[in-house]
């Protein structure tokens, strides 16, 4: 079965209020072209996930595309600052941080995984976290009798995980850190891949200790070379500064039409050297 | 008192040589985001009295050799590349929940006496006059970790206060490091241990907003000539000025 459609049908399959988690971490390997596609599309009220969020999470919520952001971190690293779009819908109340460790999301993550309603979470009985948040909980240990803090599962409608290459079947391979992708890949109900590049199934089946997402889990795989821009490629291509201190800068709306229309030819895979039906 | 100021030392190099000093041979270190100083500090530790300890970061790269440092990041390819293992995130978490993770480096920015760290909000949770970025893993490694050391590049009233706005977590500080002083956190309390050669106790007491006692604390040392070489061996671009 080929699973390779354009990137707004992949996308039109993702719902208004879905949950969804986001691969990469920080500004590396996020799968932007996927997450500007949810912009264009508009959609609302979604339910972002992910350990460490930057700029992915800024241009969703700059977009208007979301409710709720699940995460232990928000912003971009040291030399960029604060997520600003972020930052101020929190502060005016149209987006609700539901704060995490990054270690919650993961156990959330991996109790949405495994089936089960809860995780116990060592380390956080020490936190006004706790109180404030309904996805935190304590429980009794049922054998020591003492108290365990435990965190709500999630399981993701929807993962969009952005990887270096896979075959036409979403068999996927990650190179350099997987952070928390694989993880998603296997809690949340679907999958949806954008690819570097498009390998045979045969160079795949040469590689197979390398497929850390076998195509079984994958339900659509949108071929889109650059898709981390701006953002990096661990390895591969580094961040596009001008273009992130611009979107940082310029608030005004024709400046982020322009930021979206700078990456539509290449959000659609345009020199992919591929074409799908 | 050992101020040099013809040697025009940055604060970042003193705090970077005072955090080396703090780490241990063989003992397994992690930072996360946004955590350049700590990260130049491990390595210079790596090259000096800890050559086996163990550098874990985000990437997940166990030891990564990195030809130079990321200005933007400290959880991308440099963190990754020639590794000698791979070891994610998750289980470094997992690592720390079974007690056996020996130091993490985080922040924060506001703290207060009794140890409590926000990294949260200023203000309300629910309606804050400021979002913060969040704790990151903070909230479970602080209590979890045998030490955590806490850097911040900022050391004023509104950074260390009477009383934090919100408790993102306490618990297992060793010590927190500033541009003007090292706190050791003994006995549920922070004690101001040191003060920087580049400034004075006058100077310290007034940008700190809860009282400290300044009897028995020292004067940090300046950075040697060998410290220095090796910073910039490791730092050639000043990756470690970013959050100054």
């Amino acid at each position: 079965m080929k699973k390779i459609i354009s990137c707004s049908k992949a996308i039109e399959t993702i719902k208004d209020g879905s949950w969804i988690a986001i691969g990469g971490n920080v500004l590396h390997r996020a799968p932007m072209g996927l997450v500007r596609e949810l912009v264009r599309q508009r959609k609302t009220s979604l339910k972002v996930v992910k350990t460490a969020g930057a700029h992915d999470v800024d241009v969703l919520v700059r977009g208007g595309c979301v409710e709720s952001v699940d995460a232990g971190f928000i912003s971009y690293e040291t030399e960029y600052g604060l997520a600003t779009y972020y930052r101020k819908a929190v502060e005016n109340g149209s987006v609700q941080a539901n704060e995490h460790a990054c270690y919650t999301v993961i156990s959330a993550l991996n109790a949405g995984k495994i089936g089960v309603p809860f995780m116990p979470v060592r380390g956080l009985q020490i936190s006004d976290l706790i109180e404030a948040n309904p996805y935190f909980d304590k429980v009794t240990d049922p054998f020591s009798g003492e108290e365990i803090t435990v965190v709500k599962a999630i399981r993701p409608d929807v993962a969009i995980i952005h990887v270096n290459a896979c075959d036409e079947e979403g068999n996927a391979i990650i190179e350099g850190p997987m952070f928390d992708d694989i993880l998603m890949s296997r809690a949340a109900k679907r999958v949806i891949l954008s690819a570097e590049k498009i390998i045979s199934n045969a160079q795949i089946r040469l590689n197979q200790e390398k497929v850390s997402i076998p195509g079984f889990l994958v339900e659509a795989v949108v071929l889109m070379p650059k898709a981390s821009a701006p953002g990096s490629l661990p390895g591969h291509y580094e961040v596009q500064d001008k273009v992130l201190r611009e979107f940082l800068e310029k608030k005004d709306a024709t400046s982020f039409e322009a930021y979206l229309d700078k990456y539509q030819g290449q959000d659609q895979g345009k020199g992919g050297g591929f074409s799908w039906q | 008192m050992a101020i040099n100021t013809k040697n025009k030392v940055h604060p970042a190099d003193v705090m970077i040589v005072t955090i080396a000093h703090l780490l241990r041979d063989k003992e397994k270190v992690f930072h996360g985001v946004s955590s350049q100083l700590p990260m130049v500090a491990i390595l210079l530790a790596k090259a000096m009295h800890a050559k086996e300890l163990t550098y874990l970061n985000i990437p997940g790269g166990v030891n990564p050799l990195a030809q130079q440092l990321s200005s933007y990041s400290s959880a991308g390819h440099e963190q990754y590349t020639r590794s000698e293992a791979v070891f994610p995130l998750e289980e470094i978490f997992d690592l720390s929940m079974r007690g056996e993770l020996d130091v993490a480096f985080l922040s924060g920015v506001q703290f207060d006496i009794h140890g409590n760290v926000n990294a949260s909000v200023i203000g309300d949770y629910h309606k804050p006059k400021v979002r913060l970025p969040g704790g990151a893993g903070s909230a479970v490694l602080i209590p979890t970790v045998k030490r955590a050391l806490i850097w911040r590049s900022k050391h004023d009233p509104r950074t260390f206060v009477e009383k934090v706005d919100f408790v993102t977590t306490k618990g297992n500080i060793d010590r927190i490091i500033t541009p003007l002083a090292v706190f050791k956190y003994q006995d549920g309390r922070l004690h101001l241990e040191a003060i920087s050669p580049l400034t004075s106790v006058q100077e310290v007491v007034k940008q700190t907003g809860f009282n400290i006692n300044t009897d028995n604390i020292t004067i940090l040392p300046l950075p040697t000539a060998e410290e220095m070489h090796l910073i910039q061996k490791i730092d050639k671009q000043g990756v470690r000025y970013k959050e100054f």
